[in-house]
């Protein structure tokens, strides 16, 4: 059977403009390799690990309303901390974000935003963005009166899918894992911007 | 002469006082916001779903309160049952303090005449907030509410991740309510120079309102108010003026406009009354700066 040329030439560019347009759309359905299965699911064990830990104690706390008082926030969030910083001595980075893990994220993120993305995403997190006083310190509290900065949404669907209680944040060209009731840095890596 | 001395500070004491009150009720272009006329051009009917949309709030400045005082004065006509928050509910710290300062202060007569508050979470938010008692999120990020024929959608734009995204397709599929609003902090079109439309939330979340009929979105973010020409069939408006003002801000020419005010701070009025929205939008000085109809809620496709 013969294949018409024309035909195969206006095929195989439909196919081109599909893939442009579904990559454009951050959609393709990126397939990993064994090595990233493997890294990927290391990642979310050691943050599931932590989350672990985290639930343990406070389970050992009195259990905050959901018609709770502000001083009642306030001492429930302290309380928090200070157990979980208390159970993590000795904590650094990497715990999480092992140089593994960097080296995957970094890729994604990199794959994510090209071109103008690349550069508004860079301008957003760079010189918009109120929290570049933040203190990068495993272990302690993201500052409060910080800006906690939006993440993309699209790349929040590609990253490894967190527990609940954690949240990615970038900092400067650092990519952060923050508990989200007690407002811990859990880990950080560097130079996670493309 | 320690008499006339006593009787001098005295006076002194009672013309700053006097001042003080004065300027307490007077805007800062010297105009006042408490006398000015109330003029409200929507239905008012009883059995109409009425609620305020605000956002940026939590500054804690006498511009919120005077803001605030407006609302108030609106709702001695309008008697709207809530208020929709689109984040930055409190910038700065979020002590207990912080709480009383920034909101529990500003809206005390609100809260007393048992108006209710239902928040979203801003960039300047802590999660926390969820579990405040006068937030009403149920102790959750994003939540869903019912208001007669009114579906409302709360969502977390800081933090739009696969979780929420499976909870809001699944939440909307079995939604048969007349109207779907969402509402959250991020605005996916905006006209803003200091922020612009977020692109990147629009390509996850506009799909899945385009496909389960969610009419009207509300946001904040950006300190001004905005009506989008309706994209895709749906409505999107920016009220982020609550507590903060980014004066002229709004890109003049901007193709996405149908109208915006950037030159005070404001607050939106609803009703939603069987197939038809009313809004109103007053600012700090008690003018109306925008108002309409939207008439046939979508329908999923």
């Amino acid at each position: 059977m013969r294949i018409n040329p024309v035909l195969a030439i206006v095929g195989a560019v439909a196919l081109c403009l599909v893939t442009v347009h579904q990559s454009a759309k951050g959609q393709t359905a990126h397939v990993l390799s064994p090595n990233e299965k493997q890294i990927a699911e290391t990642f979310e064990q050691r943050a599931k690990a932590y989350t672990k830990m985290r639930e343990q104690l406070e389970a050992q706390m009195p259990k905050l309303s959901k018609e709770a008082k502000p001083e009642e926030i306030e001492t429930h969030k302290k309380q928090f901390q200070e157990r979980v910083r208390a159970a993590r001595t000795g904590a650094k980075p990497g715990d999480v974000f092992t140089p593994e893990a960097a080296t995957y994220i970094r890729a994604i993120i990199k794959d994510e935003f090209k071109g103008k993305d690349k550069l508004e995403f860079r301008d957003t997190v760079l010189r918009e963005s109120e929290n570049k006083e933040v203190p990068l310190r495993v272990n302690y509290p993201y500052p409060e009166s910080q800006e906690l900065l939006e993440m993309p949404a699209t790349l929040l669907m590609r990253l490894p899918q967190l527990p609940k209680q954690l949240r990615y944040r970038f900092v400067r060209s650092n990519l952060l894992l923050v508990d989200r009731e007690n407002g811990l840095i859990v880990d950080y890596m560097t130079n996670a911007l493309p | 002469m320690k008499r006339i001395t006593a009787s001098l500070i005295l006076t002194i004491l009672v013309t700053l006082s006097l001042v003080n009150a004065q300027t307490a009720q007077t805007g800062s272009n010297g105009k006042s916001a408490i006398n000015s006329p109330v003029t409200l051009k929507l239905p008012n009917k009883q059995d109409s779903v009425r609620f305020v949309v605000i956002g940026d709030t939590g500054t804690g400045t006498h511009q919120q309160l005077e803001l605030a005082q407006v609302m108030l004065r609106y709702h001695q006509v309008f008697p709207f049952e809530f208020v929709l928050m689109m984040g930055d509910n409190m910038y700065g710290g979020e002590k207990a303090v912080d709480y009383k300062q920034k909101f529990e202060n500003i809206y005390r007569p609100l809260l007393d005449q048992k108006v209710k508050f239902y928040a979203a979470l801003g960039n300047h938010d802590d999660s926390n907030q969820r579990f405040y008692e006068y937030f009403n999120m149920e102790g959750q990020e994003y939540y869903h509410f019912k208001k007669g024929n009114v579906s409302f959608y709360s969502l977390n734009s800081n933090y739009m991740d696969k979780k929420q995204v499976d909870w809001l397709n699944e939440k909307l599929a079995t939604d048969t309510t007349t109207w779907k609003i969402a509402y959250f902090h991020h605005p996916p079109y905006s006209s803003g120079g200091a922020h612009g439309s977020d692109t990147k939330l629009r390509e996850i979340v506009e799909p899945i309102f385009v496909k389960h009929g969610v009419s009207v979105v509300f946001a904040g973010h950006e300190h001004f108010y905005e009506r989008i020409k309706p994209q895709k069939g749906i409505y999107y408006f920016i009220s982020g003026s609550g507590g903060k003002l980014r004066q002229g801000d709004v890109k003049e020419g901007s193709p996405l406009t149908e109208k915006a005010y950037d030159r005070d701070m404001s607050f939106m009025l609803i009703e939603i009354n069987d197939k038809q929205m009313h809004f109103q939008v007053i600012s700090r000085k008690g003018e109306t700066v925008d108002g309409g109809v939207i008439s046939n809620p979508r329908k999923t496709s």
